[in-house]
């Protein structure tokens, strides 16, 4: 991964999937002043606490949005990838109520709030659309209850990959069925409220299933269906516009 | 940091930890167990009333640092418990 010019095309591409978008919004977009900054995993992007005045835009790599416990506990609230503003409330909401911290070697586009004001003063839609983005949110993080709150560990990791695969799809980053971007058991573990020990229990019963092949934490699914119905996975909850290719012969489309 | 293997049984599935996980020492590993006994049983239970989760830590070289036992022993408290069989 290089440093070489980037654009703001993940965040139009991303926008554009849902609702089409006029050239002047897409012109708008990608004038969008902003510092690219290459980010190495461990890095916290913004703390619980902060007021932060710009946003970052994913243009590759993985983060996480999480907050510690008083235990000292770390619960990780979703997975973000290219294309995702993970702070994007900070746009509405003064205070971060959570943290983002970076997963894998990342490369950003901090945005400062202003410039996305004045976008959203000139392209009222393009405000609809970003709102649209933390509304969506909200359905992932209602999903995550749901996983924690009342289904098997079996069924949360299932879940959690399938949601990967989509997203990762939507992108036209799936290669192969391989998830491109490595996650470990830790993070697995941390996001859907179970024990590390339990998790590699959970990933060995998946490969010993045949749904997934993993080494060194690249998985790659071998039966999506399987994986599906495993995982009580229904894509409805991420709102996509038009169902992603690798849904085909899995039943929902 | 020293690797610890930690083996766990669910009373279905009793796996033999061939990858080991790195941990700072014996008192975290026996957290990192301890950690998958009711994780172990939220999965299983409530199938079957008679359920033994199981979890046992090993060095490398295959001593013993700690072990645990997890009981589920339940029964229905049944008026007709002692009607013969065939019944």
């Amino acid at each position: 991964m290089t440093s070489s010019k980037r654009d703001l095309s993940p965040l139009v591409r991303k926008l554009g999937s849902e609702t089409p978008l006029s050239e002047e919004e897409v012109a708008a977009l990608m004038d969008l002043s902003s510092i690219v900054r290459e980010v190495s995993p461990g890095e916290i992007i913004v703390h619980e606490g902060d007021e932060p005045s710009q946003a970052c835009l994913i243009l590759d790599g993985l983060l996480c949005r999480y907050k510690i416990t008083g235990q000292g506990a770390r619960q990780i609230h979703s997975f973000h990838i290219a294309g995702d503003i993970p702070d994007l409330q900070s746009l509405l909401l003064a205070h971060m109520d959570h943290s983002i911290s970076v997963l894998r070697p990342s490369v950003l586009a901090i945005i400062p709030h202003h410039g996305l004001h004045q976008l959203i003063a000139a392209h009222p839609d393009v405000g609809r659309m970003l709102w649209r983005e933390t509304l969506v949110d909200g359905s992932i993080f209602r999903e995550w209850l749901s996983n924690v709150g009342h289904r098997s560990a079996l069924s949360r990791i299932a879940h959690v990959i399938c949601e990967l695969v989509i997203r990762f799809d939507v992108l036209g980053l799936l290669r192969d069925m391989t998830l491109p971007i490595r996650l470990t058991q830790s993070e697995i573990g941390d996001a859907q409220g179970l024990s590390l020990v339990h998790v590699n229990r959970v990933m060995k019963e998946l490969r010993e299933k045949h749904l997934i092949k993993s080494d060194g934490m690249h998985i790659q699914i071998l039966d999506l269906k399987g994986l599906m119905t495993i995982g009580d996975f229904d894509p409805a909850y991420l709102h996509l516009h038009t169902l992603p290719k690798v849904l085909c012969g899995t039943g929902t489309l | 940091m020293p690797t610890y293997y930690i083996d766990t049984d669910d009373g279905d599935l009793f796996l033999v930890d061939d990858e080991g996980i790195e941990l700072p020492g014996d008192a975290d590993a026996r957290l990192a167990a301890l950690r998958a006994l009711p994780d172990m049983a939220r999965d299983r239970i409530p199938d079957g009333d008679k359920r033994t989760f199981t979890v046992r830590v090993t060095r490398s070289d295959r001593t013993l640092v700690y072990s645990a036992v997890l009981r589920l022993e339940g029964s229905m408290a049944s008026a007709t418990a002692d009607q013969p069989a065939g019944l």
